[in-house]
């Protein structure tokens, strides 16, 4: 029993429910109390006053007419079939003998009192309880008048007998309260919890079913569910990246072993090995770098640069980086020019920035035909600070803009490359709280690398 | 002869690296643990110590070099670490290293920039002209002449020879000309340097009865009057 009570106990839709219904039945309990204790005080009251009056009444009755008259009224007013189950009238004589009355006279009733106080008597031969006021009159007999309370008793009785069972249903329909509520409640966030189990095992694909009522179990099921979408897409994201990775680090290592077993098996290793060799550390340094690069991605995409931001002048970046790709430029026929804005400056990390641009000349030097132009700017423009790279290449088609910047992807294969150099320019560009634009220059590309404005 | 320390478990790597350097004419000291090391490390005078970072134990080897710094050794430290991150060779760099170096590296890397580390602990303070055969070089004026001809040269063109004069008769690599003379901590993808070093040579080099600028296939470039010595590449 009590490892069960323990149990629901540890349920807050139980111990709330039940809380609430100890709460009402407090609440119900005092404002019962304080309605009986009004109650028969008003009673009380009303018929300690009747008694006074009447006790006046009869004293001076007896001032004027005497014992032996009042005798005779007393006797008529129990008579008179009015109020005989519960009125008291008792006159005692000086020598302790009753003279007229209902009341059996026992001992120390006689004594008067100051107001009016509860007896215990016997009443026309009947055992109850009496208000009584006791009078000393000036002839040394004692009027006794009163009213038998035994029906207020039981009134009073009944009364609180319906305050403790109501008190009690009240409780056990909190408990019951208590017990239905958690169930419901039980029942709405088990669907979640199952949910949540299946996600656990890696089920990605269950969503929690919203219910047609609109309330807030439905709308905290929708967030989950949007919750869910987002890993779910993130998840297919880094499954996506891991098997690009894995075949674009598969590929060149099959290679390598290919080439190694030719050597291995030539007619004439010897003469084989030394260029199965040189092929090998080439690829093996190219897949270094592959490495390293997807690796800094990675940490451009973590973030915590962020702590070492400084200020960058967009300026000195991109003459750094035309001041490094002009004898690639020069080599190829191509030419470079600039046009710089006055001051553009961000908050970034000059490395990072360094590199975004120079990658954006790299594939401009990269995909412009010779004879071809390169043209850099910089730009501040209210609110952002734009870098663009401008040539009269080849372009991007419009429908292969969107999967530019994805990792490994390579619009032309026979070109040198990886396919991870606008991929980092869009990484560093999300660090930086900016973007990657793609823009055609009919013919050719212009890459905007837009940036926020410091304090923008 | 020069002294080595190298701190490195892994027993193929350091014997690569020893094998290596000791081709090159050092004496190199293999230390594979940890408190060896660092007593090595502290009692005895090196020209250079190569360190690697993740140690048995889970001991960073930069605490060696931090120990080290601790009572004021100025022995050049190159560190070698898978640790690639910029905040990793950042805090390698504050632990007081003098190159940072990641795995896997070509044994010619590693070679080039313990010479660079070398030199530049020992500056060659206050020279203002270089010769070499016949090639002058005016490091204040910045100007450059051959067989009495004057070179015109842009500025980042006269960085670039400056540089590898500064090396002159030691391989450089294309890392360390792009760290030196664009400051660049990343690789283009494009062969940039190679370039520079083509257009820096057909001017310096053109004409020219004995060649200066030298290409190391598979390393780098380097100046000397002589021709490349050879150096094992990978």
């Amino acid at each position: 029993m009590s490892s069960a009570f323990a149990r629901w106990w540890s349920s807050i839709a139980f111990r709330q429910a039940l809380i609430f219904g100890a709460l009402v039945v407090v609440t119900m309990t005092v404002l019962l109390v304080i309605f009986y204790v009004q109650t028969v005080g008003v009673w009380q009251r009303r018929i300690d006053s009747q008694i006074d009056t009447t006790t006046q009444r009869l004293v001076n009755y007896h001032e004027k007419r005497g014992s032996a008259a009042l005798a005779t009224h007393i006797n008529s007013l129990l008579g008179d079939g009015i109020d005989s189950d519960t009125e008291v009238y008792t006159l005692v004589g000086s020598d302790g003998h009753v003279v007229a009355g209902n009341l059996a006279v026992t001992g120390d009733i006689t004594s008067p009192t100051h107001g009016i106080s509860e007896h215990r008597v016997v009443r026309a031969g009947r055992a109850s309880t009496s208000r009584l006021r006791v009078t000393r009159l000036d002839d040394g007999s004692t009027l006794i008048v009163g009213r038998d309370m035994q029906d207020q008793h039981e009134l009073q009785q009944l009364i609180r007998g319906a305050i403790l069972s109501g008190a009690i249903v009240t409780l056990l329909m909190a408990v019951v309260g208590a017990l239905l509520f958690r169930r419901q409640l039980e029942r709405r966030i088990g669907t979640i919890r199952e949910i949540a189990v299946h996600i656990e095992r890696g089920d990605l694909a269950q969503r929690v079913p919203i219910s047609a009522q609109q309330d807030e179990f439905a709308r905290l099921s929708r967030d989950i569910n949007a919750m869910l979408d987002r890993i779910h897409a993130l998840m297919e994201g880094v499954r996506h990246v891991s098997n690009t990775i894995a075949h674009n680090i598969r590929t060149p290592l099959s290679r390598v072993l290919a080439r190694l077993y030719t050597a291995q098996n030539a007619a004439n290793p010897a003469q084989a090995l030394p260029e199965a060799v040189g092929a090998v550390i080439a690829e093996i340094q190219d897949l270094n770098v592959v490495f390293d690069k997807l690796l800094r991605i990675a940490e451009v995409e973590a973030g915590a640069r962020r702590q070492t931001f400084g200020a960058v002048s967009l300026n000195a970046v991109a003459v750094n980086a035309l001041e490094l790709y002009d004898a690639v430029a020069e080599a190829k026929g191509l030419t470079l020019t600039h046009t710089l804005d006055v001051q553009p400056v961000v908050t970034g990390d000059g490395d990072l920035l360094a590199n975004a641009v120079a990658n954006l000349i790299d594939n401009a030097v990269k995909y412009t035909p010779s004879g071809g132009t390169i043209h850099v700017d910089t730009r501040c423009e209210g609110a952002s600070v734009t870098l663009s790279v401008r040539d009269n290449g080849r372009g991007i088609p419009a429908e292969e803009r969107t999967r530019v910047g994805a990792r490994f992807y390579r619009l032309d294969r026979t070109l040198p490359g990886w396919g991870l150099g606008l991929a980092s320019v869009l990484a560093i560009a999300r660090l930086h709280g900016g973007n990657l634009q793609l823009e055609d220059a009919g013919p050719g590309l212009i890459a905007r690398l837009v940036l926020p404005a410091p304090g923008a | 002869m020069r002294r080595c320390l190298l701190i490195e478990d892994d027993v193929d790597n350091a014997d690569y690296v020893a094998r290596g350097l000791r081709e090159l004419g050092w004496a190199v000291s293999v230390c594979h643990d940890v408190l060896d090391a660092v007593g090595r490390a502290v009692d005895q005078a090196w020209d250079v110590i190569v360190l690697d970072r993740m140690l048995p134990n889970e001991v960073d080897g930069l605490s060696i070099l931090r120990t080290v710094r601790s009572i004021g050794r100025r022995t050049p430290v190159v560190v070698l670490s898978a640790l690639a991150a910029t905040d990793e060779r950042v805090r390698g760099l504050k632990a007081g290293c003098d190159d940072y170096l990641t795995k896997p590296f070509a044994f010619s890397e590693l070679a080039a920039r313990i010479e660079a580390v070398l030199r530049r602990s020992q500056p060659d303070e206050a020279v203002r002209e270089m010769h070499v055969a016949d090639m002058k070089v005016d490091l204040i004026a910045r100007s450059v002449e051959r067989a009495g001809r004057p070179i015109a040269l842009q500025p980042r063109e006269f960085r670039l020879l400056a540089y590898l004069l500064l090396h002159q008769g030691r391989v450089v690599t294309r890392t360390m000309l792009l760290e030196a003379v664009w400051d660049y901590r990343f690789d283009p993808q494009t062969n940039v340097i190679d370039v520079h070093i083509s257009r820096l040579r057909s001017k310096i080099d053109k004409d020219a009865p004995v060649p200066l600028i030298h290409t190391v296939r598979g390393v780098g470039y380097t100046l000397s009057p002589a021709g490349p010595t050879r150096e094992r590449a990978g």
